[in-house]
């Protein structure tokens, strides 16, 4: 028989603040140190439905590789909203996002939207196993921006 | 010219053993491509279809003999109106729908299609407008299996189950056009269809005028490859240890009516569908990808229809005699098709080649090979096209194609049909074309096709009359702007 065991409210909002604060501050901690030699910094936005808008955030991630090399640009996709369909782990992008992972793009999901679609599917979806969670996607934009990112939205 | 012909045909039949037996070879993942969409990136609904105007010319040579000499010939008008021997139709008109409904959920999928253009698809069964596919897909199992359900194309030859608006030619091959393509009908076209002479009919004699006046036309649409029913399928990709290029594995089981689009069945029997696919991608995707496979598959079946008889030593002359109305009989006939073939594509070349077998019902000509419906000469008999309910018949394709430029390719196609080989050599019927073509990409998503068919049919079995007849068969020239949106 199993035994679930009830733990208080603020217990479950502090430990799971102390996951994301945790999550936020290693993705930090990840931009600051993954690409030291960094020239260039971009953050991309992934918020649409539509199919093509993550081809085209692939696209644009691998062509700024090329051209400034991987080592010369520190590169994070921000999805939420709908476009957080692209961090689901079956989608079908997922040898990109291998290839993007390899070359040090870090990808965020945002843990709002989250929420959402665990409510809208009745449990939470699976997500690729290179996406991180942030508290809020755009908050996370807001704050890469501050870092001296450029915010870009294919 | 003619050994020269044998030649070359002898030549392209081992280069299709070839493909099949020591060199598999193979095309797009159509199961995959019409029956899933990508996960977590497909639409709510995507809005797609294709637009076929074309123009066809033949001679239009008459009936060189027969009951109906000099009236026009089936086998030499265009389909489906079967009016003229040229003109310009709007060959297809599609548009539809197809993503997942609840994007989150790439669980559940859909595609839906409908037909508006002028073809054997729309001009029987009411309406001017026909659904072609309408199916959903539930991908929960997707390691193991993928459930279709509703009207889809079943997996089988290469030829119908492609999408049409990649086809490299204007007309199918011979073997899917006559053997898969099916024609659904009321009834055998045995019993002859005599024209009412002076007096009263009783009512028998006028309900069967009335049937058969017709000519046995379609029972609703032609089945256009499809069928209502549910569908076991699915691809393994094989990517590791496999040598440089990854494998693919498909397969398919399909149980469904039998009975073609947009209606019911008309009996207790189902039809099963078995399908096997293997090869390799060499790179690309969709329908137009690099790769090669070969592929085997299995439809078996019964159809109920009106058996009819004459009575031979009643009637107005020969060959037109009294139907035998108590030998009038609602029965079962088997129908069984089987196929293997295979296809390659990459950089500039195509090759595709498939052998059919049928056996049970096919298809036959109309009477006296008339337009159906047609009174004959003398006044005695309207026409009806007509079904060898139990018979055998075989054919083969081979198809190469090859880009000249990057937006042209030319095809040649040479396919052949031997229909009714078993019982009465006066039955049977052996045609033969080649097929020339050019296809001009004005860009991805829209071409010109042009095809030119020699047509050659014999009936070397046959009395003089239906050898005659069948050597008026003309040549046809086919024109065709497709865009896809």
């Amino acid at each position: 028989m199993r035994v679930s065991r009830k733990y208080p409210t603020w217990l479950s909002v502090l430990l799971a603040s102390v996951v994301l604060v945790a999550n936020t501050l290693a993705m930090s901690v990840q931009a600051a140190e993954a690409k030291p030699f960094a020239e260039k910094k971009v953050v991309l936005q992934i918020s649409d439905m539509d199919p093509s808008k993550q081809t085209l955030v692939l696209n644009v991630a691998t062509n700024l590789i090329k051209h400034y090399g991987p080592d010369k640009i520190d590169i994070e996709i921000v999805a939420f909203g709908p476009g957080l369909r692209l961090l689901f782990a079956d989608n079908v992008n997922v040898g990109r996002i291998d290839g993007l992972d390899k070359n040090g793009v870090r990808f965020a999901a945002c843990s709002n939207t989250v929420k959402k679609m665990t409510k809208l599917l009745g449990g939470a979806p699976e997500l690729n196993s290179h996406a991180v969670h942030v508290d809020a996607g755009v908050v996370r934009m807001m704050d890469l921006i501050d870092q001296g990112y450029t915010l870009v939205k294919p | 010219m003619g050994n020269h012909l044998t030649r070359l045909k002898f030549t392209m039949a081992a280069v299709l053993a070839s493909l099949l037996l020591s060199a598999p070879a193979f095309a797009a993942d159509w199961l995959s491509l019409q029956g899933t969409e990508p996960a977590g990136s497909a639409a709510r609904a995507k809005i797609w279809g294709f637009v076929q105007p074309q123009y066809t010319q033949m001679d239009g040579t008459k009936l060189k003999a027969g009951p109906w000499g000099g009236q026009q010939a089936i086998f030499n008008v265009v389909r489906p109106d079967n009016d003229s021997e040229s003109g310009f139709q709007l060959r297809r008109a599609r548009i539809g729908a197809r993503g997942t409904g609840f994007p989150l959920d790439s669980n559940v999928n859909y595609f839906l299609l409908a037909e508006f253009g002028n073809n054997g698809v729309t001009t029987s069964g009411g309406g001017s407008v026909k659904l072609t596919d309408a199916s959903v897909t539930l991908n929960h199992a997707k390691e193991y299996t993928r459930l279709r359900f509703g009207q889809f194309k079943t997996p089988g030859s290469e030829d119908g189950l492609q999408a049409i608006h990649v086809h490299n030619y204007n007309n199918f091959s011979l073997p899917a056009d006559q053997l898969l393509l099916e024609r659904f009908r009321d009834w055998d076209g045995v019993a002859n269809c005599l024209v009412p002479a002076d007096g009263p009919l009783d009512a028998e004699e006028a309900a069967w005028f009335l049937a058969c006046s017709g000519g046995n036309g379609l029972n609703g649409s032609v089945g256009a490859y499809r069928d209502i029913g549910v569908q076991l399928f699915n691809t393994f990709k094989i990517k590791d240890g496999m040598g440089k290029y990854p494998w693919e594995i498909s397969y398919a089981f399909m149980v469904g009516n039998g009975n073609g689009i947009a209606r019911g069945d008309n009996d207790d029997n189902r039809e099963f569908y078995y399908y096997l696919s293997a090869g390799q991608v060499f790179g690309g995707k969709g329908a137009r990808r690099q790769d090669w496979k070969v592929y085997a598959w299995l439809q078996d079946g019964k159809r109920t229809l009106l058996s009819t008889s004459n009575i031979p030593d009643s009637g107005p002359a020969p060959p037109f005699f009294e139907p035998d109305f108590d030998a009038f009989e609602v029965k079962e006939f088997d129908r069984k098709r089987w196929g293997v073939g295979g296809t390659y594509r990459k950089g500039k070349y195509r090759l595709y080649g498939e052998y059919v077998k049928a056996e049970g019902m096919l298809p036959n000509a109309t009477d006296g090979a008339s337009i159906g419906g047609a009174v004959s000469n003398n006044g005695l008999a309207v026409s009806t096209f007509n079904t060898l309910t139990d018979n055998e018949a075989e054919g083969w394709y081979l198809d190469f194609g090859y880009k000249v430029l990057p937006n042209l390719e030319l095809d040649v196609r040479y396919d052949e049909l031997d229909r009714g080989t078993e019982g009465a050599a006066a039955i049977e019927r052996n045609f033969e074309r080649w097929t020339l073509g050019a296809q001009y990409f004005f860009n991805k998503k829209s071409r010109f096709t042009l095809n030119y068919e020699f047509r050659d049919t014999t009936a070397s079995g046959a009395p003089a009359t239906p050898q005659t007849i069948v050597s008026g068969t003309d040549d046809v020239l086919t024109a065709q702007v497709l865009v896809i949106f």
